[in-house]
């Protein structure tokens, strides 16, 4: 047999010819497609959902008549800002390119024609519509239900702007903590250390942060910014102390009108709404929604960027 | 024509270290089985990590079809089968799920995809657990299916690791078949220490040690090196007798035999007389005697032997190189 006219090489002329954005992109939804599903199938993130699914139940039903609907969505959207919820999602983004058997996966992936890029993309955006995914499954459906509602509380001005753009932000810190964990994980290639390394950091520069009220950079002080943010209207998107003390006011003048006509009608006046301090600071009316997103978008493209670097440049 | 692999002063220092590849200047032609030797930690597995690109060279370069290896070389690793050692497999996959996410991985269009993991399933013999998960299967059926993705994307080159390793004598034998039937269209490249499996499928072997590629040849100039002119005859009779067969042997010109080893007399023949005669005399006087003939062994193993001395010159020559 001729040896020489054997075993030519034409998957590389296959490989280049495959410019259809459908067959590039192939391999992507491959890695994205497989990742979702292992992730979904794995206990960890089986039992967030149904923790936070749990968590959320129990913080409305606790404040259901007590938080004005501001105060009480700031109140479900805290644990996925400082705790619990930040421990889970960053246990979920250290994941996928350490431990050695994730290692060993990963190289019987990348030992075919994918490209370390392609391969991080995918793992990285496979935790980010996950994480994304149950953090909305959980909180858009409450949301509605304490907007919707008639609660034995005052009325509060929170539009629907507000509470796009609220979620919009802590999907935003979400996406950041994912790629942080990314970031840690591709970097020291132990998930148990990055995991420790990112909470004796995180906690402690999250503290500092919120102690200055740098709201854009610190999830404490977001999370306590959550609720003015949750009263802007879209016109206004700017802080507006005016308009702020006009709702106030107006608060305030329907609160003695429902006083005065239960004293006359007899009937029990409406609970008085608790108001409690941390989600009512009143310290964010300079709230930027621009300076959060830069805040926590452009340290996230750097995370991934950076993470893409160091995989690039490791040996498996 | 270029060959399938080569390499040229690759070199693999990990952590400033380990040398666990030493200026390895290789070239395997295309069409051959090539059987990569060597003891444990030889440095044949970072050989091939360094092909596929999981591993960066800390010098030197290495090709595969003419392009440069490298962690972005996607065109190279879509001519390339690789099979590790034991290979890791999700274990959440059921086999066809498996195939199916590799042949996307190789950017197959559905309509070539699907038929031929059906065929590849079939070929490894794994039709009957289509149904089951990965994480159920056995050490062999876990071989199978890794030569089953590493044949996914047809690729002409296959890098297999250890492809034996852990396997029960059938499943050993449908390997060797394999690589054997494999061997006709594509080249092959087998990482093994098992000398048997070299033997039986390679014609070209590259022997490694401590990181260094100390032979490179076809097995006939393997055989050719070590060129020894014994033969173990293999007999049934008494021992008294296989003496006697000795004594009677020795007075052949230019054999020496030897009927210290059991039930089997080992015949050296001197050099510059004829193998074939000097064999043939032996053979008359066994015949002849109440002795009957069970085997012959030509060297005893002349690969092994050979890949013995191999070792033990590259020893000897330490502060040489």
């Amino acid at each position: 047999m001729d040896s020489s006219a054997k075993a030519s090489p034409a998957p590389a002329s296959a490989y280049a010819e495959t410019r259809k954005l459908g067959t590039r992109m192939m391999p992507y939804v491959a890695l994205l497609r497989h990742d979702l599903r292992s992730l979904w199938q794995s206990w960890l993130v089986r039992l967030w959902l149904g923790a936070t699914a749990l968590l959320t139940f129990m913080l409305v039903g606790a404040n259901w008549a007590q938080f004005r609907d501001g105060t009480l969505i700031a109140s479900l959207l805290f644990p996925y800002l400082v705790f619990p919820w930040f421990f889970v999602v960053v246990v979920l983004g250290v994941s996928p390119v350490s431990g050695s058997r994730s290692e060993t996966l990963a190289d019987g992936i990348l030992s075919r024609p994918v490209s370390r890029c392609e391969y991080l993309l995918a793992t990285w955006s496979a935790r980010v519509v996950l994480v994304l995914g149950i953090y909305l499954i959980v909180t858009v459906p409450s949301i509605i239900l304490v907007m919707l509602a008639k609660r034995p509380v005052p009325g509060d001005t929170v539009t629907i702007y507000g509470i796009v753009t609220a979620l919009g932000v802590v999907g935003l810190v979400l996406t950041f903590l994912v790629s942080l964990g990314f970031l840690m994980g591709t970097l020291l290639r132990k998930p148990l250390l990055a995991v420790v390394v990112l909470v004796f950091i995180w906690y402690p520069i999250g503290l500092i942060l919120s102690v200055f009220s740098l709201e854009e950079f610190s999830p404490i002080s977001l999370s306590r910014a959550i609720s003015t943010q949750l009263r802007q209207s879209w016109r206004e998107p700017g802080a507006n102390p005016q308009g702020k003390a006009d709702a106030e006011d107006i608060n305030g003048v329907t609160d003695q009108m429902s006083h005065f006509f239960s004293v006359l009608s007899g009937v029990q006046p409406r609970p008085k709404a608790a108001n409690p301090d941390f989600f009512e600071g009143g310290k964010f009316e300079d709230f930027s929604l621009l300076r959060v997103t830069l805040g926590y978008g452009l340290p996230t493209l750097a995370a991934v960027f950076l993470a893409s670097l160091c995989f690039y440049w490791r040996d498996l | 024509m270029e060959p399938a692999i080569r390499t040229e002063h690759l070199t693999k220092i990990y952590g400033q270290r380990l040398i666990a590849v030493n200026d390895m200047n290789l070239d395997v032609p295309r069409g051959s089985i090539f059987g990569l030797l060597g003891p444990n930690g030889a440095g044949k597995t970072t050989t091939l990590r360094l092909l596929l690109g999981l591993q960066r060279p800390t010098a030197g370069r290495a090709e595969v079809f003419g392009r440069l290896c490298g962690p972005n070389a996607v065109a190279v690793r879509s001519m390339i089968g690789y099979l590790p050692t034991n290979p890791q497999l999700p274990g959440n996959l059921r086999p066809i799920e498996y195939l199916d996410l590799l042949g996307k991985l190789s950017r197959l269009p559905g309509e070539i995809r699907k038929p031929r993991i059906s065929a590849l399933l079939r070929a490894v013999g794994l039709l009957g657990a289509t149904g089951q998960r990965i994480q159920t299967f056995s050490t062999g059926m876990c071989t199978r299916l890794g030569i089953a993705a590493s044949l996914v994307a047809d690729p002409p080159l296959l890098l297999w690791d250890e492809p034996t390793a852990g396997l029960d004598p059938s499943a050993r034998r449908f390997t060797l078949d394999l690589i054997r039937e494999l061997g006709k269209t594509k080249t092959v490249v087998v990482a093994t220490h098992i000398l048997g499996d070299i033997d039986q499928i390679c014609d070209h072997l590259g022997v490694m040690h401590e990181g260094r590629m100390i032979f490179t040849g076809s097995m006939q100039d393997v055989k050719q090196r070590l060129r020894r002119n014994d033969f173990t005859l293999e007999l049934d009779g008494a021992a008294e007798d296989i003496r006697h067969l000795a004594q009677q042997a020795n007075n052949v010109e230019g054999v020496e035999a030897v009927a210290d080893t059991g039930p089997a007399l080992l015949v050296r023949i001197a050099d510059g007389h004829s193998r074939s005669r000097a064999l043939a005399d032996v053979l008359k006087l066994i015949d002849a005697s109440r002795l009957s003939l069970q085997d012959v062994h030509s060297g005893q193993n002349a690969t092994e032997n050979a890949y013995l001395q191999l070792l033990q010159e590259d020893e000897a020559h330490g502060f040489q190189r």
